[in-house]
This record gives C-alpha cells, sequence and structure tokens, in this order.
C-alpha cells in the first residue's frame, strides 16, 4: 500500500526547482564567472523566505517572490562588489530588466527553460571531469546542497564542496561559456550530458546503503533533467532513448523494495506496483527514439526495459527478445557488466548451465572476481541446478565483497536457502 | 486554562546552511504548527541585537543588548493555551525550532 505524500502548503520541491532556475538564470545574465554569486544570492532569498514566510504567509505567487528577491539581492550584491568596476552598471541595469519579467508570462519560462539547459551543457562540459559534472549539475541545476549530494554519494561533505569549487574555479579560468554549443562539438556535448544524466539515475537506482529519499530524488532529478533536454530543439533520438530508459526502470522503483526495505528481484515483483504512468511516458518517448538516427546503447537498454515493462504477468517476460537486445547492446557498449547481464538472459533462454558457461569468461577479469553480483549470480545458477554445496561457497564470497545492506540481506537469504536445501538432498527435484 | 509565553532564541547563522528542499519543510513544518489549536498567536522579530534601556541613575541609557552579538538573537514569540508548565512544555516540545537546533523558553503570563 503507498500512502499519498504528506503535501504542504507549497508545491513539492518547490525551492529546489527553483534555486536550479534562479541560479541559472541569473549566472546567464552575470557570467559564469559569477556563478558562486549568483548561488549565495538565491540561497539568501530562501532563508528570506524561512523568516518570513511562517509568520507573514506565503506569497500569492512563491517561486516569483524567490525570483524577484534573488534578483534584487543580486543587484546589491554587484553594487557591494568593488571588483566589477565599469562592469557594474551593465550587469544591474541587466539584473534590474530581468526582475520585472512576469514568471507567468509563457516567453519568460520558455526562457528560464532554455538558461537551465545552458547551465546543464555549462556542467557537462567534456572539459569538465565526469565527478565534477555530476556534482556541478546537482548543486546548480538540480538545487541540491552540498550535503545532500554527499549523502546521496556516501561522500563527505568536505570532498564535495571542494569538489565544486575546483570546478568552478576551472570555468572562471577556462572561460567556460553558456553559449549553446556549436554544430561541430554538438555530438560530443550532447553525448557528455547524457552520460551524466544516466550516472546520476544510476546512482539513485542502484540499492546502496545511501539514504532512500535521497536515492529517489536522483532518480527524480535525472528525469527532469532528460525531459528538458528532450523538450528542446537539441533533442535527438538517443536523447528520447534515455528518456525512455529511465522512466520504464523509474516504474519500478516502489515494487523494488517491500515494506522491510528488502530488495525484490524483478521476477517477484508485484507488477501492479509498477508506475503506470511512467510507463507511458516511457512507451511515448520509446517511439520518439525511433525517428531515425544511428542507434546507441540507450537504444538498446531503453528496448530491454520496455520488453520488461510489457510483461504484464509473471513469467511472460520475452527473454528470447531479451537476449537479442544484449547481444545488440554488447556490440554497440562492450562491457563486463552488460556481459554478466548477458548470461543471466542466456540462462532464462537456454537454461542454468548455459548461463553458467556464458559467465566463465567474466572470472578472469581481475575486477570482476571480486564484483558480488557475478558470485551471486552464480551462485544463483548453481542452485538452480541443484549444486547446494557450490552455491553456498559461491554466495559466502559475495556476502565477503563490498555491497550494500540490502544486497547483503538478499545474499544471506540465498545462503540460508542453499544451506537449507543442501542439507536435505532428498528434496532435490 | 493558563496562557504561555514562548520565546523561540535564535542563532541566525545555524538555518544558512540548509538546503533548498530543507528550507521548504522548515516553512512548512513552521506554518503548520500556528494552525494547532492551542496556539493563539505570534510575531517574528528583525535578526538583530535589539536594545536594551536601563534606568543609569536616573539617566536611563539605551544600548545594544541583551545580547552583545547577532550570534544569538530573539526570533519572534508565540502565545499559547495550556492547563500549567508540564503541559506548555509538552506542546512547545513539539515545535520545529528545537528540530533545527533552537532553543525556546517558556513563560507563563501572569493572570489573577
Amino acid at each position: 500500500m503507498t500512502t499519498p505524500a504528506e503535501t504542504g502548503p507549497l508545491l513539492d520541491h518547490l525551492f529546489r526547482r527553483q534555486a536550479g532556475r534562479i541560479v541559472a538564470h541569473l549566472t546567464k545574465l552575470m557570467g559564469p564567472a559569477y556563478l558562486e554569486l549568483a548561488e549565495e544570492t538565491v540561497q539568501e532569498a530562501m532563508l528570506r523566505a524561512l523568516q518570513g514566510w511562517p509568520s507573514q504567509g506565503i506569497p500569492e505567487n512563491p517561486a516569483a517572490w524567490l525570483f524577484r528577491v534573488a534578483h534584487n539581492l543580486a543587484i546589491d550584491a554587484v553594487r557591494r562588489n568593488r571588483t566589477l568596476r565599469e562592469k557594474t552598471d551593465a550587469m544591474v541595469a541587466e539584473l534590474t530588466r530581468s526582475s520585472s519579467a512576469l514568471l507567468d508570462d509563457p516567453a519568460v519560462e520558455e526562457r528560464l527553460r532554455d538558461d537551465e539547459l545552458r547551465m546543464i551543457f555549462l556542467c557537462c562540459h567534456p572539459e569538465i571531469p565526469r565527478d565534477s559534472s555530476v556534482a556541478l549539475s546537482l548543486k546548480t541545476v538540480g538545487g541540491f546542497s552540498v550535503r545532500e549530494i554527499a549523502r546521496a554519494f556516501l561522500a563527505d561533505d568536505a570532498a564535495i564542496a571542494q569538489r565544486l569549487v575546483r570546478t568552478k574555479r576551472q570555468i572562471r579560468e577556462t572561460g567556460l561559456t553558456l553559449d549553446a554549443p556549436s554544430p561541430s562539438e554538438m555530438e560530443a556535448r550532447l553525448d557528455a550530458v547524457l552520460e551524466v544524466i544516466y550516472f546520476i539515475f544510476n546512482e539513485g537506482y542502484t540499492a546502496h546503503e545511501g539514504d532512500e529519499l535521497i536515492r529517489l530524488d536522483l532518480c527524480r532529478e535525472a528525469l527532469r533533467l532528460a525531459r528538458l533536454v528532450a523538450g528542446s530543439s537539441l533533442a535527438q533520438p538517443r536523447v528520447h532513448a534515455v528518456v525512455a530508459l529511465l522512466a520504464l526502470q523509474a516504474a519500478r522503483n516502489e515494487a523494488r523494495v517491500d515494506a522491510a526495505g528488502n530488495l525484490i528481484l524483478l521476477d517477484e515483483q508485484d507488477r501492479s506496483r509498477w508506475d503506470q504512468k511512467l510507463i507511458s511516458l516511457g512507451f511515448h518517448h520509446f517511439d520518439l527514439s525511433m525517428a531515425g538516427g544511428p542507434v546507441s546503447r540507450y537504444h538498446a537498454e531503453a528496448a530491454i526495459a520496455a520488453t520488461h515493462a510489457r510483461a504484464a504477468v509473471t513469467g511472460s517476460t520475452d527473454w528470447p527478445t531479451i537476449l537479442e537486445l544484449y547481444d545488440q547492446l554488447l556490440a554497440l557498449n562492450p562491457s563486463p557488466i552488460v556481459e554478466l547481464n548477458r548470461a543471466v538472459a542466456v540462462a532464462k533462454v537456454h537454461g542454468p548451465q548455459a548461463g553458467l558457461q556464458a559467465i566463465e569468461p567474466l572470472e578472469v577479469d581481475a575486477k570482476l572476481r571480486h564484483y558480488y553480483l557475478l558470485l551471486a549470480t552464480r551462485g544463483h545458477l548453481l542452485l538452480e541446478l541443484g549444486r547446494y554445496k557450490q552455491a553456498t561457497d559461491y554466495f559466502r564470497s559475495a556476502l565477503e565483497c563490498r555491497c550494500s545492506e540490502p544486497e547483503r540481506r538478499f545474499l544471506r537469504r540465498k545462503l540460508d536457502d542453499a544451506a537449507k536445501w543442501g542439507r536435505f538432498p532428498t528434496c532435490q527435484l | 486554562m493558563a496562557e504561555f509565553l514562548l520565546l523561540l532564541h535564535d542563532e541566525p547563522t545555524r538555518l544558512t546552511r540548509l538546503s533548498p528542499e530543507e528550507m521548504q519543510k522548515a516553512i512548512e513544518k513552521y506554518m503548520a504548527w500556528t494552525k494547532k489549536p492551542f496556539y493563539k498567536g505570534g510575531k517574528r522579530l528583525t535578526q538583530d541585537t535589539g536594545r536594551v534601556i536601563k534606568a543609569n541613575g536616573g539617566k536611563p541609557r539605551a544600548t545594544d543588548g541583551p545580547y552583545s552579538e547577532t550570534k544569538e538573537v530573539m526570533g519572534g514569540f508565540y502565545t499559547i493555551e495550556a492547563a500549567d508548565y508540564d503541559e506548555a512544555v509538552q506542546l512547545s516540545l513539539t515545535h520545529p525550532h528545537l528540530e533545527y537546533g533552537g532553543t525556546i523558553e517558556v513563560r507563563q503570563v501572569w493572570a489573577m
């Protein structure tokens, strides 16, 4: 059962959303070198709201209030900043002009969306290291705080803060701009953006011991960013494939854990708990992703997610199609993780023995030898084959690897199964 | 029923590190508290030291205060209704101010 989220007098996530777009807008007006100033200004505007609203009441248009106050604070800050010198007047004029814009004017909405989009492309500039792009995107476009980002990535606050400072310095010193990418660099820039968005989503989607709420927020933010790009003139079929992939996977979020926080595998999920709205959104973008252009890894991954989503009843999953799609994915994006997933599909189609054979070559990979999923998959297939003793060994080794608490509980459950069935060999079928 | 005054002591820097999401949550919690049945009224005060006037031996003099720095200020006050101090404290314990590290001073209003 799901209970409706507690709704306050304000729109859910209003502050976080507005923080992102106002920072993007102010940075557009003042220039990327003043990104930090924009952030401080927005933070101050939110603080004023916190100080004033509880006693004075919420303004009629909270977003417009924040927008206006942030502009006024920015104007004050620019006037106080002596290093700006001759630039001061132009900046103040620009900020003043913008502060009188009406937020409910569709043209303004359009401009703000454009600012956010430019900001994402700046944050994900290929010259910026990926981890920094991730942190900066979440901070400036997503409206996450340093602490929230640190919590999401199980890093400490100081490390994230440091990374952000370094990245902003890099932007200042290399003079990166908010200009739209030129046609010649468009492909690489778009790929960098998609990679960061997908990374953010996966961080949120992968079960680790991080805070559950913040992880869902990461998934939501990644999907929002992907839709923002998909809704712009920069969209290409592979952007729609990313939206489809994210939406179809996010649709299962609710069904992936039970009330006690235990992991539920795809096979055992209550499909009525899949989010139908996200599934339709996913299929809509999946259709749009077929509008031509080269087939990307995202296309193959979205197709796999779509095949899973189409199986309305447990056991009706079209594994042969999924196996074919994994073959395609492997060709587009060869990686040991994809091979491992493909091995699971092989086992579903050709039986556990074939699955084991598909896994074998992966075990020579030193990086994977201590990857709990490889060991757990192997254990699972051995369990299906009735080789309980070996299965027990593999689940034990998997438990010695790095994994999250829910995953650990899951492995212990499997280990218990293997040990229990192993003790009663007569029960073997 | 008696009336109690809740004085909310505050450190202005305390909330500056909240994220936008947390700020919104805080606003919602502070506002929700004022909807409670025992709530009678309240006012927010400006975030400064204020002034204290002392008799000063017949020559009253105003100085900044009662706190010398803005590190700690009186953020605002509420009045609530409660049977006695015990209940007033119980009700005050539900106030989000405490969750955000603030201090609440509870005083009973004199009634004849």
